[in-house]
């Protein structure tokens, strides 16, 4: 059996890979133990156990590179007969708060990645200020500077 | 007359029954104010109403979907009307999924929250003035109806209206259909200047304005976009002198009162800390909750009353309204005081006063005057159901234009607000909307998942939602509904709530005109986004959008606007409305009738400004009769 420690590492690495953020964006959102238990508590726990031994050969495999890693992930984890639909519901869980189509908490819904990758925030949260909509976002606006 | 202890009973403490409620303790009336919603909601003190607004905010986080109700409480003993109850309405079976009963053969599309402060609790804040020819549709267009007076006479109530909400936008921005109409009077400004524009209406106002030119059945029209004034907080205009509004007992008028200097408005705060909510901060979420209460809402017109007049009872459903037999007057208004939201517990009481005014909503009121066979000679309490049925475009544009960001709407297509096309269909506001596709589509996280069950995941997946949530582009059509004595709310004692009171029965269709009108809103927005390179998305489903209708073999689907008008029509004559043009009814001299179901015509504005403004009038009319 692989401990639970461990697999908390190994949850951030791959979620890395599967949602296109970094492991500090990850943690930036401050979710990570949070949608790490909410898979544990609601996933079946051989499914669980397989997913990351799957997850620690990938990521541990001689010679690996992003490419061979995503190539591995898109055979191994993406199609819906692995794991239950495991890693699209990771996915989905980091980019919109939810697990299988219900809010995790109020912080999951703020902290969804979407619209992060959309250049925007969270409608009713982290508000950007008085009238800063005029302008390109600041994401945008730090890029070109 | 008996001898009451309240001078004024209102049933309702939503915008139109708060403006009476502040109007009329000021000047020294004594008012009891009936509210079905629950006690945590009306809450002055501001911990309290601080805790109350966190717990709505933390449900409207939580919720899946985050539709204009999804914040507030939706309790047993005093339903609310919800989207999500829409369905398909099969032929001959009423659909009974939410509070409304739907007999369709389409079911009506909006909602409204009742809750203490009513729907201003999640209304857009759109404030834009109807236009003269509104007032005139008979007249002007042979359609509709007319109103009991002329734009002109209303607009000093406007200003009134404008006052209490606390109005930002550009008087010199607004340009309409008909030109050289005076609409706002020499020198007038907003009390607050404009609500920065989006960055998306900068980029697509230049866009449309490059190539502007779109045909109508044989007619060409210039498209031009214009900023909307709303009903949020921005910077103070200098120049607005304005402070409020008094009852003068001499002139038996309401008066404005002005600073001698200018530099003078303020703007109201959240009902928690005058501090916060000085300013739009942008939290892209004014429908369904302003998290800082920047935006407007009736609870704060409600702390302004004079509260040693006030009394308040919440948890208190009006049932029926007592008549008395020879005099026609009413004498009370018998309510049901539940224990907590979902009990079958209530208590029954009567309240007492001078003069009754009903301001619960459009289509409570005209279900309360139904379930009391009161004020409806006319036939006309209920029916003449409107809103505007609103017609979605969606796209993707070449550019990113970075939607989800300011307010919901900050620009409008005002082109076809009016002119005579509207002797043959509907006339409409096109508002370039600031939060992507989420209305029609439940974007972006049904495009995230799209994404994910195609197999895209890590760099691609991101790179792809970037693409696609940078650039959503959509506008939207609310065109006028015309009054149709069938589009109407009904009473049937086989549909009661858990407490015994009645639910609204709704029929309701569109009519050739709105047909007509959305076959002419959809060549318009063709035209559009072909002129504009925007990459067409818009999708009518007909078997899963419950408001699809076919008009010429091609088929639409309209969306509810929110905007419920017309069930207990103002009018000239008693034998064609409800209420008179001081919104007294016909039928009984001490009771007026307040809310958007007074209004003949919707116009092309959302209702709530015109609402508010025709509100100060009907509180005048009942300062003037309480002094006779």
């Amino acid at each position: 059996m692989i401990n639970a420690s461990s697999n908390v590492k190994l949850f951030l690495e791959i979620s890395a890979f599967l949602t296109g953020f970094s492991e500090t964006e990850l943690k930036a959102t401050g979710m990570l133990e949070t949608y790490y238990n909410t898979i544990l508590a609601n996933t079946d726990g051989n499914d669980i156990d397989y997913f990351f031994q799957n997850v620690s050969d990938i990521l541990s495999a001689p010679e690996r590179t992003d490419a061979t890693i995503e190539q591995a992930i898109a055979m191994q984890l993406i199609p819906d007969s692995c794991y239950s639909g495991l890693a699209k519901n990771i996915i989905a869980l980091w980019y919109t708060g939810n697990w299988v189509g219900t809010v995790v908490s109020a912080a999951s819904y703020i902290q969804g990645l979407m619209w992060e990758a959309g250049h925007t925030h969270p409608p009713g949260a982290k508000q950007p200020g008085y009238g800063s909509w005029a302008n390109p976002p600041l994401s945008i606006v730090k890029q070109q500077n | 007359m008996e001898n009451n202890e309240y001078d004024v009973v209102i049933v309702g403490s939503g915008i139109a029954g708060s403006i009476v409620a502040k109007l009329l303790t000021n000047a020294g009336k004594k008012v009891l104010l009936l509210e079905a919603g629950l006690q945590a909601g009306i809450a002055m003190d501001p911990e309290e109403a601080y805790k109350t607004y966190q717990g709505y905010l933390n449900t409207f986080y939580n919720a899946s979907a985050k539709v204009p109700n999804s914040p507030y409480p939706n309790i047993k003993d005093a339903p609310s009307i919800d989207v999500l109850d829409i369905e398909v309405i099969k032929k001959n079976v009423p659909s009974t999924k939410g509070y409304l009963v739907q007999m369709g053969p389409i079911p009506f599309a909006s909602d409204c929250a009742r809750t203490p402060g009513g729907t201003t609790l999640h209304w857009l804040g759109t404030t834009l003035r109807m236009l003269p020819n509104d007032f005139k549709m008979k007249t002007t267009y042979g359609v509709g109806a007319d109103w009991p007076f002329p734009y002109e006479s209303l607009r000093p109530y406007y200003e009134m209206a404008e006052n209490e909400i606390g109005v930002s936008g550009e008087v010199g921005d607004q340009h309409y259909p008909i030109k050289g109409e005076d609409i706002f009077g020499e020198d007038y400004v907003f009390p607050m200047r404009g609500i920065p524009t989006s960055y998306l209406d900068g980029v697509m106002t230049e866009t449309i304005m490059k190539n502007n030119e779109v045909v109508l059945n044989d007619k060409t029209y210039e498209l031009y976009c214009i900023s909307t004034p709303q009903g949020r907080n921005s910077i103070p205009n200098p120049d607005y002198n304005i402070t409020g509004v008094v009852w003068d007992t001499a002139s038996k008028k309401l008066v404005q009162t002005r600073a001698d200097g200018k530099d003078s408005y303020q703007p109201v705060g959240s009902n928690w800390d005058p501090y916060t909510g000085q300013r739009c901060e942008g939290n892209a979420s004014c429908v369904p909750i302003c998290p800082v209460q920047a935006k407007y809402n009736a609870l704060k017109t409600l702390k302004k009353c004079d509260m040693s007049n006030l009394t308040i009872r919440t948890q208190s459903v009006a049932s029926k309204l007592l008549i008395n037999d020879t005099s026609k007057w009413i004498s009370g208004v018998e309510y049901k005081t539940y224990k907590n939201g979902n009990s079958y517990e209530y208590e029954t009481q009567v309240a007492k006063g001078t003069i009754y005014v009903l301001a619960a909503s459009a289509i409570e009121n005209a279900k309360l005057l139904l379930a009391s066979g009161a004020a409806n000679s006319s036939d006309q309490v209920g029916r003449n159901l409107m809103d505007h049925m609103t017609l979605l475009s969606w796209g993707l544009t070449k550019e990113p234009i970075y939607p989800y960001r300011g307010p919901g709407s900050t620009t409008n297509i005002p082109t076809f607000r009016d002119g005579d096309f509207r002797k043959e269909h509907a006339a409409w506001i096109s508002p370039l909307d600031n939060w992507g596709w989420s209305w029609p589509v439940y974007s972006p996280g049904s495009d995230v998942n799209t994404a994910i069950v195609s197999g895209m995941f890590g760099k691609k997946l991101r790179a792809e939602m970037e693409r696609v949530i940078t650039r959503q582009f959509l506008v939207h059509f609310e065109c006028e509904q015309i009054a149709d004595p069938d589009n109407r709310v009904t009473i049937d004692p086989e549909y009661k709530d858990q407490i015994g009171n009645y639910r609204p029965v709704i029929h309701y269709k569109a009519t050739e005109y709105m047909l007509k009108a959305f076959e002419a809103a959809k060549t318009v927005s063709d035209q559009l986004f072909k002129q504009c390179d925007i990459q067409d998305f818009t999708y009518y489903n007909p078997v899963t959008n419950p408001d699809y209708v076919t008009y010429k073999g091609k088929g639409y689907r309209f969306d509810g606007a929110g905007h419920i008008v017309g069930t207990h029509r103002m009018g000239a004559n008693k034998e064609d409305s409800v209420v008179d043009a001081d919104m007294r009814t016909w039928d009984h001299e001490n009771l007026f009738l307040v809310g958007c179901g007074n209004m003949p015509t919707l116009g092309t504005s959302n209702p709530t400004l015109t609402m508010a403004a025709i509100t100060f009038k009907a509180a005048e009319a009942i300062l003037k009769q309480l002094e006779q």
